[in-house]
């Protein structure tokens, strides 16, 4: 081995990671160069220098002003970290809450009387009161919303009462189903069916 | 992996300034110590050491529990330093400015020297002396290598985590930065001035 190859392994070995036979390698090289070994033992003394130093004297109060220059603490609500963690949740929640504030708000924006249907030549509006007169005969569905149905006479096709009353008189004959939805989750399927209804028309 | 750490960093992160406080009593006397070597001076070891705290706090968020704790804060509190170590030679065009951090301090009082070390008070040998401002005359990427393998004692690799560097540049680094102090040593003992 020459000094030059001698040098990293001095380097090495000064890191821990010199190997068995590669120490043994180096030592018989710095048994016989005078240079070497002198180089050996200031880089030895060195590191053992270094080592050595003492360390500083930290502030007391370190701790202290560490902490004070932090920002105020925010408080998170657990609520607050939940949704951060449940994106899709949360989008799905708020979704379903905008849908139902807005059916609800369509419920109720229904105050009015209202009625539906192809042929309603023969049929009488009283005040709140509908009336399908005895004789006369409503060629196709009735839809009545937000009032009193009376039927005294013939339906040829579905009655459909929605937040209102039925009154089937003993000469009333209708041909179809009779429907009545007074709450407002039947109300949304109601639409449901009506809307798909109109698509397949 | 430390798991005590990871946890009172997660509990720290929820906003628990008990934890927190936890992680600064562990961690504080260490960055202080790598401050120190790394800035020379007690004033902006201290400024150093808040402002690595400070940003440790703002990122719990991004800290990832499967890395050591030590390996981040050491990599926060080294780079803190290093973006010191560069601001202080661009500004040092006049050493009589004003230091941005204000308090009346110029750059000559920041330099080595230039005030009571700590260690004045205990009986330091005209060796660790001489080392001590030999350190503080490494070249910059040598210094943080030195300081984070000699007196944080860390592993070639745990150093190579901190600096995301690869182990074999580390190594040639510690080697290169051993040279160099052997070198000012030596210059030291023959006499020859710095």
């Amino acid at each position: 081995m020459n000094c030059k190859e001698a040098l990293p392994l001095m380097h090495e070995y000064l890191d821990g990671d010199l190997t068995g036979p590669e120490a043994l390698r180096l030592k018989e090289h710095l048994l016989q160069c005078t240079a070497c070994r002198a180089l050996f033992q200031q880089l030895e003394h060195t590191d053992a220098i270094v080592r050595s130093l003492p360390s500083p004297a930290v502030p007391d109060d370190l701790t202290q002003r560490i902490m004070a220059g932090l920002p105020p603490a925010r408080r998170r609500s657990a609520w607050s970290e939940w949704v951060r963690h449940h994106p899709a949740v949360s989008v799905a929640v708020v979704f379903a809450l905008v849908m139902l504030g807005s059916f609800m708000s369509m419920w109720n924006e229904d105050h009015e009387l209202m009625v539906k249907g192809n042929d309603l030549q023969d049929v009488i509006i009283q005040g709140d009161t509908v009336i399908v007169p005895k004789g006369h005969t409503v060629k196709g569905n009735l839809v009545v919303q937000r009032g009193k149905l009376e039927v005294e006479g013939d339906v040829a096709g579905n009655l459909t009462v929605i937040d209102g009353s039925l009154n089937l008189a003993s000469t009333a004959h209708i041909s179809g189903q009779v429907t009545q939805v007074d709450q407002a989750v039947s109300w949304v399927w109601y639409k449901i069916n009506e809307f798909f209804s109109n698509l397949s028309k | 992996m430390n798991s005590v750490e990871a946890r009172l960093a997660k509990l720290a992160r929820n906003g628990d300034r008990g934890a927190f406080a936890e992680l600064v009593e562990l961690y504080k006397d260490k960055i202080y110590y790598l401050a120190y070597r790394m800035l020379g001076n007690r004033h902006e070891a201290e400024d150093a050491v808040q402002e690595t705290f400070l940003r440790v706090y703002t990122n719990l968020h991004r800290y990832d529990e499967n890395q050591k704790f030590s390996t981040w804060i050491f990599r926060i509190g080294t780079n803190l330093c290093i973006d010191r170590l560069r601001r202080r030679k661009h500004n040092a065009y006049s050493l009589d400015a004003e230091m941005p951090e204000g308090d009346g301090a110029d750059y000559y009082s920041a330099l080595p020297g230039h005030e009571d070390t700590p260690e004045k008070q205990v009986l330091v040998s005209e060796t660790q002396e001489q080392i001590r401002e030999a350190i503080e005359t490494l070249p910059d990427k040598y210094k943080s290598i030195v300081i984070l393998r000699y007196l944080h004692d860390l592993s070639l690799q745990e150093i190579g985590n901190v600096l995301k560097m690869p182990v074999t540049t580390v190594k040639t680094r510690v080697h290169r930065g051993r040279e160099f102090l052997r070198k000012k040593l030596e210059q030291f003992a023959n006499g020859t001035s710095l």
